[in-house]
This record gives structure tokens, sequence and C-alpha cells, in this order.
């Protein structure tokens, strides 16, 4: 045994996740923001373009504030998420990094256990919102079933964008990177159907909302929150948060290999 | 396999950079190797090649008779590593980093926490164990980290400049501890260090490093007496200097001294002290004061690189 049987992968993932978890809970200022802002924005939103469900064309939904409830949770957990990639460049400043590198230890299970507090914080994030969203007059019509299914798309999510960030520490080993990164999944978000149904805007903006995943996965989502259950929805608000946590995960493990040779 | 480190021809290039230029090192089982040298000779580049985390551009080494390139899974397994800076997360308590540093290595559960309490215990951190690492001294935590390096008792233990920035009665009490753990369990230590007086007081054997290569190599007596004869100043009555020179031209050369004393370059070393002083007592000359100052580290690192280690200022990372 070396690092590399399913029983120590598990071991070291499990005690990597175990402080990564301790990490958020003890840091509120990485996360509390986080909370904050998404309801903040949805507040004013809701409060701003009300509305703007009565344009012919919208979507059939009972408020703007449901409308809102995917864009305000997927919004929360990647504000959260880069957090993972700030861990990991602070570990590489400090060095700490090194001595996990210089245990018998294999490397995805470092990159996988890292993942563990974003995950767990955007799953609080997703029932927090809900329960807030719903309590403020927003329906959720998908349900209980819907409901697991929008804590996995957001834990996934919140993995796919923590594991970019990592991706950019590792590349970087820097944290001011990591933060200058940011802004590429606000951006993404807004460029989505988060906040306005991109078939009524037309233009750029409907090119490049339809092209963006992070359309694909709100959309996904809010039929769960819309509609209703649906297995197809949930499948698809799933599986593109999956791919996503693929692709960034299989980059972080790159930028992992390509430093370990710097 | 009585040498658990070697490294044979071990070259880094970052870039244009040559770090480390073609170092040889022979470490026997049970010794304290002292890797001497100032900032930026490539003392750490080469800890890190030895201990896996970077990629060697050429040459080879072994720890404990394995590979570090091709086999660097068995490597991690039987090396334990401190290094530069104490590199442990400030968010964690002792206890729990120790916890984690186990798992890594295989250890679980109960036996994880014992070994854990008796790790504590011998680095003085009993009672500081459920504080957080942020809240920890210098000392401290190049102590916890010390401890996290032995949760597996490694064969060979890397220490990377371990006492930097330490106060000295923190330095002492680390000297300590490795003393104690190489006398007790026999562990080969390779210690990188800047200081002077460290390598003197802990390495049984000390390579010096300059620009990526190794300059001098031995044992410190030794490497000081190559350096030249220690030089003996005596305070004689200065009207029997040319009575006491021409008895001490036959124990060395003069050199030159204070007007109200006498100085040679002893042969032999200090060991000649005391016939000195006899030869002068038999004709009565009267020796008020004595000083011997033996080359030290200091000299040796000067006659190979023209330069003094002592005091130098300190630039970029080793």
């Amino acid at each position: 045994m070396h690092g590399t049987g399913v029983a120590s992968w598990i071991a070291h993932a499990g005690v990597m996740a175990r402080r990564s978890v301790r990490g958020v809970v003890r840091q509120p200022q990485l996360w509390a923001p986080s909370l904050v802002f998404p309801l903040f924005f949805c507040a004013v939103s809701a409060a701003a373009f009300g509305r703007t469900t009565n344009l012919p064309g919208f979507p059939e939904v009972d408020s703007f504030l449901t409308f809102l409830v995917p864009a305000t949770i997927m919004q929360g957990v990647m504000f959260g998420a880069t957090s993972a990639g700030t861990e990991q460049a602070i570990d590489m400043e400090n060095g700490f990094n090194d001595r996990l590198l210089a245990a018998p230890v294999a490397r995805v299970p470092l990159l996988l256990g890292r993942l563990g507090g974003i995950m767990v914080l955007s799953v609080v994030q997703t029932l927090l919102f809900t329960a807030v969203l719903v309590i403020a007059g927003a329906s959720f019509a998908g349900g209980v079933a819907g409901l697991v299914a929008m804590v996995a798309v957001s834990a996934l999510m919140g993995a796919a964008v923590g594991a970019f960030s990592m991706a950019i520490a590792l590349k970087t080993g820097s944290v001011e990177a990591v933060n200058g990164f940011f802004p590429i999944f606000f951006a993404l978000v807004f460029l989505s159907s988060a906040f306005f149904p991109p078939e009524l805007s037309g233009g750029w903006f409907e090119s490049v909302a339809s092209v963006n995943p992070v359309t694909w996965m709100i959309d996904g989502t809010r039929d769960l929150v819309v509609q209703g259950w649906s297995l197809q929805a949930a499948f698809r608000a799933v599986g593109v948060a999956a791919s996503l946590l693929v692709l960034f995960l299989s980059l972080a493990l790159r930028a992992l290999r390509s430093s370990l040779r710097s | 396999m009585d040498h658990p480190i070697v490294a044979e021809g071990l070259v880094r290039r970052f870039g244009d950079l040559v770090a480390v230029d073609g170092v040889d090192l022979h470490v026997a089982r049970g010794e304290i190797f002292g890797f001497l040298g100032p900032n930026g000779a490539g003392k750490s580049t080469t800890v890190r090649m030895l201990t896996t985390l970077l990629s060697l551009s050429a040459g080879s080494a072994t720890v404990a008779g394995y590979d570090v390139e091709r086999e660097p899974h068995i490597v991690r397994r039987v090396i334990g590593v401190a290094l530069q800076e104490a590199a442990i997360d400030p968010i964690m308590t002792g206890r729990e980093l120790l916890k984690l540093q186990s798992v890594l290595h295989g250890i679980k559960g109960r036996v994880a926490s014992d070994r854990g309490d008796e790790l504590l215990e011998r680095v003085g951190l009993t009672a500081a164990a459920d504080r957080r690492v942020g809240t920890y001294s210098g000392g401290m935590k190049r102590r916890l980290d010390l401890a996290l390096s032995l949760v597996h008792e490694p064969e060979v233990l890397f220490l990377d400049e371990p006492t930097t920035g330490l106060d000295p009665t923190s330095r002492q009490a680390l000297w300590e501890e490795v003393r104690r753990l190489n006398d007790e369990f026999g562990t080969t230590v390779l210690l990188t260090t800047q200081y002077l007086e460290e390598a003197d007081q802990l390495a049984g054997r000390i390579a010096i490093i300059d620009g990526g290569v190794i300059v001098r190599e031995g044992e410190p007596d030794q490497l000081k007496s190559e350096v030249g004869s220690p030089t003996l100043r005596l305070d004689i009555d200065p009207s029997r200097h040319d009575e006491a020179r021409a008895i001490l031209s036959q124990y060395g050369e003069s050199r030159p001294a204070r007007s109200e004393r006498v100085a040679i370059g002893l042969e032999g070393g200090a060991a000649r002290v005391a016939e000195v002083v006899r030869s002068l007592d038999e004709t009565s000359i009267e020796v008020t004061h004595m000083e011997l100052d033996a080359p030290s580290l200091d000299d040796v690192f000067a006659e190979a690189t023209g330069r003094r280690l002592e005091g130098a200022a300190e630039t970029g990372a080793g």
C-alpha cells in the first residue's frame, strides 16, 4: 500500500475534507459575504424588476422572486466556492502543501478532499436560501425531490468552481491570482438566463447566454422550482454541473502534476 | 545499505539558472549531516529534490535505497520532512494536525492518537495541543513541525533550516531534540543551515555549499584544522619576549599580536598547549593570560569561497 489503494484514497480524501470543512467553519470571513450578497441582490432585483414577468413572452411563473431562486442559489455557491483555491494558494504560500506532497498520498484524493468544505457550504447555502426565499413568498414546486436535486447541483457546481479556482492556485501559487479570477464566475451568471430570459433580450445577449453552460444549468433547476419535479430537468442540471466538475478537476490535476515538475 | 542518502551528480536548473550544479552526497546511517551555506546556495533545492518535491534536471539520488525519481511514493513513506519556515496551517490545532499527518501516513484511530500524545509530550506541546497553531510562538511552531515529521517514525529526517529566525533558547531546545532523536532511534538526519554554530554543534559531518556546488566536505574539526593552525596568544612580561619567542618558535611560526603579547600559529592544535606552557614554565617565564583561537567554520567557508558567511546579508530564499 502506498497511498493508491481505494481504502487509503478514501481515508486521505476524508481527512482532507474534514480539514477543509473545519477551515470553512473557523473562517466565517470566507463565506459570510456569500450568504449576504446574493440575498441582497435578489431582494433588489425582485423589487426593481418584479413586473418584468408581465412582459409578453416571459415564461410562466408565479412571481419574479420565484424566477430568481436558482440565480440566487448559484450566485451564492459561486461566491463561496473560490475559497478552495484561496486555501490551496495559502497552503502553497506557507509551505503546508509541500508537507502534504511529501507524504505518501496519491494526488487525486488531496484535491478531492479540499472540495469537501465547499460542498458542505454549498449545501448549507442552498437550504438556507431556499428557506429564506420561500418565506419571502417564492414558491418551490419541485418538492423534496426537487430540493434534493437542487442541493446536488449546488454541491457539484460548488466543487466545480472550487476545482477551477484550485487549478488557478496550482498554476500561479498566488492568492491574488485566485481572487483575480473570481469575477469570471460572476460574469458567467450575469451572462446566463439567471436574471432575465435571454429569448426576450435577443441580440448578442441571447447568443452568449444560449451557449453558456450556466444557462443550461439554471434552466434545469428553474424547471424544478417553477414547474415541479421532472427527471429530465434534474438530469440536465446535474449533468451540466457534473461535467463542469470533471472538466475543472482534470484542469486542477494537470496543474498539480506540472507544478511538481517545475 | 549503510548510506540512507546518496546523491550523484545532482543538478537542478530553473530556466537559465543552475541552482544545484552537480552535488554528490553520501550520508551514512545514523549520521547528522549538516548542509551549510548562505541563502540561495542551493540547499533547499537539493532537499526538495531528495524529498521528491522537485524533479531532477540531471543526476540521480536514492533515499533509504529507493530512487527519488522512480519510486517517489516509497521514498515518501520512509522520510520525515520539516521544510523551511514551519509549514503548518494556522487555523488548525496541534493535535488536529498530528492526526491529519498520521492519517496521511496510514496510521489510524487509537494508535494515531497515542502517537500524537507521545509526540506532543516529546516536543513539550502537551499544554498547547488544543490551541490553534496561529497562536503559537515561532519556537513552538518549529517543534510542532518536527513532531509532524516524526509521526511515522521515519528512517531519514530532512530538516530545512529548522531554526532560522528562532531565539537562542528555542534554538537550543530544538538542537537538543534533534540530538535526542538521533541518539535514541539512530535516525539519519540531513539538516540545512546558514548558521555556523548550528552546523558545528549538531552535525557530525558537514558539506559547505555555495553557488550550487559543494566546496568543502568533512567533519567540522577536520575542516577547521585544514584551514590552518589555531592562534595561541600569550600575555608575557615584554622584557622576556625575545626569550619566549625563541622557545615558542619550535611550536609554530610567530603571528602578529599586541605589544604585551606573543602569538604563534600552534602546530598540532590545541593538544599541544600544555607542552607550550610547560616549556615556558621551565625557563620561569610567567604567562599571565592565554588565549587559543581555533579556526571557525567561517574561516573554512572564507577559505573556500573568499567570502564570510557570518553576518552575511539575507537575500532571497535558500
